[in-house]
């Protein structure tokens, strides 16, 4: 059993060596799309290119407006002389936002009357569309609030005592990432599912690559058994997998400064758990499929649900809730959890104990399917 | 026969969908003999052997080895059975040696048993100097060494190739057959599956499959000498015309080309029909020959498609 076991495992990393673009696929591709997604894929709306429509003409249009672009938050890419221009400007892409400041803002306000200023915001891209909205119609609350101030100033002057003007103060502050840099968010998400990638189509291409090559036939008549067949086909993508999450971890805090504040044996702990799911269904896959292309079609197929119902890119609470129960059946999700949980949060097994319970459920499942299958299919 | 046959299957069947692959087919084989199972592409040869070797379950029938009954992928075929299969199946990417190692190994010999037996499988198979050549790189008659060695390597008592010499030189065909009769008469016993007849007649026995049912069986010069058919070499002026008149004709079974001209199987019963009726024609020139192994398929296989089309 294992000198066979031992046979296979060295047949295939001598095959996956021999192979330099599986080699790439395998390692090199992981490190390098961490980078790029890293970089490209952001969070932060910032720059948001903003026209303006000034029909007031006033100082204190002005000023509203010079604190509006004073931050990160908008860009001005050009002025409108009419707030009608608005929507053919944001219909031509021209601008993501247009704060139109209607005539007689300044009067009004030294008048002490509302005053009212118009944002419009492109909502095609709704992420960018909540953040800007957000950050314009706080930036008009702080206006508001100042007046305010001014007035009751004015007003206690006017009696000759105090007024005292109570607000809510909000002090937000942000845990784990303060700075709320996205890369945070998103690498250890990108660690998880560049290892969904690498080993379920490694291994779904594996044994479907023997079917169409005929070896199958010639090593179903030895005496193998199903179980070392499976083993042998599964244990040295669990060795690579592991390696390439090593890499990606530490590519993850080279370059992007992604903290490792828990513990690195329970991230390897629990990528052993992940990797007995994915390669589970990896196979279970390659055992219903004829022939590498299919299996590479296959793999794409479940690929993409697998990914997007991770909440790896958008959280899994912001999903439907009939589809939210449906997530837990995806390992993805779970190992997703556990990265950001170990990696930012610094939790324990503890801490992460239903996610590690719910890999090692789905890994047992998806493995003892597999192995059913092989062994009804082809043993 | 006191012996238990080496490996006998009986009444074994396989469908796939509504194709009767294999139809109720019964065929023993002796230690020390070599058996053919000959038939053109798509009369079940493969299956049968992947019947014989436990890679496909039966859908009736048995097969059993020295007298007893296996079941599907059962040890005992493994430990007795060596498989060659038709299409490629050792790995392009690995060499002569990697590929033996690795087989030794699922075939759980331990160290010294293999190095002695891959030194002999090389000598044997003259594959030694190449043995550290990529098995894509080999050429056709080297790679079917190599897959014959690869299912040597546990001494198998039965031995099943398909189709060996296809896709291989007449040198290299010529030295896998030298190869095959010394493991015959070393005591192995010997099913190989072949559409030529060339090497059909250098079976000890074979059985004529059509449709997945078998036809004929028995020695091939045996067959030849019982055949009860008459064969005719046809020289005509105009060919396709006398091709026309001829395929008209109720006595005439199995008819091919010959050269320039035409070979016509005739029912031995209507011989003499058949000869007034060309005289009467004219225009063809009639030989009457001794029909080869060739001829006795041709006639079994039309015969046997007239029984069953009828039907």
């Amino acid at each position: 059993m294992l000198v066979e076991l031992m046979a296979l495992v060295k047949k295939e990393l001598q095959q996956t060596f021999a192979d330099k673009r599986i080699v790439a696929v395998l390692v090199v591709l992981p490190v390098i799309q961490i980078i790029v997604l890293g970089f490209a894929v952001h969070l932060e709306v910032d720059n948001v290119p903003t026209l303006v429509a000034d029909e007031d003409h006033t100082p204190q249009s002005r000023e509203f407006v010079a604190g509006l672009l004073a931050g990160d938050a908008f860009t001005r890419v050009g002025a409108l002389p009419h707030g009608e221009d608005a929507l053919g400007a944001l219909q031509r892409g021209e601008a993501s936002l247009v704060a139109v400041i209607p005539p007689g803002f300044a009067q009004h306000l030294t008048r002490g009357e509302p005053a009212a200023v118009q944002f419009l915001v492109d909502g095609t891209d709704s992420n960018r569309a909540i953040v800007a909205q957000n950050a314009a119609v706080s930036y008009a609350i702080g206006q508001s609030l100042q007046q305010m101030r001014a007035r009751v100033a004015a007003l206690a002057q006017q009696r000759g005592q105090p007024v005292a003007l109570h607000t809510l103060r909000v002090e937000p502050r942000v845990l784990y990432n303060p700075q709320l840099v996205s890369a945070l968010f998103y690498v250890p998400g990108v660690a998880a599912s560049l290892l969904f990638i690498v080993t379920f189509i490694i291994t779904a291409m594996g044994l479907a690559r023997e079917k169409e090559t005929g070896t199958l036939e010639q090593i179903l008549v030895t005496p193998l058994t199903s179980a070392t067949l499976i083993l042998g086909k599964t244990l040295p993508y669990a060795g690579i997998g592991l390696v390439v999450l090593g890499l990606v971890v530490a590519a993850g805090a080279w370059i992007f400064g992604v903290p490792v504040r828990g513990s690195l044996l329970l991230i390897f702990g629990a990528g052993a758990l992940y990797l007995l799911a994915v390669l589970g269904s990896g196979l279970l896959v390659s055992a219903a499929v004829q022939n590498q292309q299919q299996a590479l079609m296959m793999g794409f197929f479940l690929l993409l649900p697998a990914l997007l119902l991770s909440g790896f890119m958008t959280p899994v609470e912001n999903m439907p809730a009939w589809l939210q129960p449906l997530t837990m059946l995806n390992p993805v999700r779970h190992f997703v959890e556990i990265m950001r949980a170990v990696l930012l949060k610094s939790a324990t097994a503890a801490d992460v104990a239903s996610q590690l319970l719910a890999l090692a459920l789905l890994g047992l499942a998806m493995f003892g399917a597999a192995s059913w299958v092989v062994r009804r299919r082809l043993a | 026969m006191s012996a238990a046959p080496a490996i006998e299957a009986r009444a074994l069947a396989k469908r796939f969908g509504t194709n009767r692959a294999v139809d109720a087919l019964d065929f023993a084989v002796q230690a020390g003999e070599l058996y053919g199972l000959v038939g053109p592409d798509g009369a079940g040869k493969t299956t049968t052997l992947r019947l014989l070797a436990g890679l496909v379950t039966a859908d009736g029938g048995e097969v059993h080895l020295q007298g007893q009954p296996t079941g599907k992928r059962s040890a005992a075929v493994r430990e007795a059975i060596g498989y060659m299969p038709q299409q490629y199946s050792l790995y392009g990417d690995l060499s002569i040696e990697e590929n033996l190692s690795f087989f030794g190994k699922l075939f759980g010999l331990n160290r010294a048993d293999y190095r002695e037996r891959e030194r002999r499988l090389l000598e044997v198979t003259r594959l030694g100097p190449f043995r550290d050549r990529r098995a894509d790189a080999l050429s056709g008659g080297m790679y079917k060494k190599l897959a014959l060695a690869c299912a040597l390597l546990h001494r198998p008592r039965v031995l099943l190739l398909d189709e060996p010499t296809n896709g291989v030189d007449p040198v290299s065909r010529r030295e896998l057959w030298d190869l095959l009769y010394e493991f015959v008469h070393d005591g192995m016993a010997v099913v190989l599956a072949t559409p030529y007849m060339d090497e059909a007649s250098r079976c000890h026995r074979v059985g004529l499959l059509h449709h997945g049912r078998k036809i004929a069986e028995g020695e091939p010069a045996a067959l030849v000498r019982n055949f009860p058919h008459s064969t005719f070499a046809i020289e005509a002026a105009d060919r396709d015309a006398a091709l026309a008149m001829l395929q008209q004709r109720p006595e005439v079974i199995a008819l091919s080309p010959q050269g320039a001209g035409l070979r016509v199987v005739v029912s031995g019963a209507e011989h003499a029909a058949f000869t007034s009726w060309a005289a009467l024609v004219g225009g063809l020139q009639l030989a009457a020959v001794a029909p080869d192994f060739e001829d006795v398929f041709l006639g079994l296989e039309a015969l046997a498609d007239a029984s069953s089309g009828v039907a």
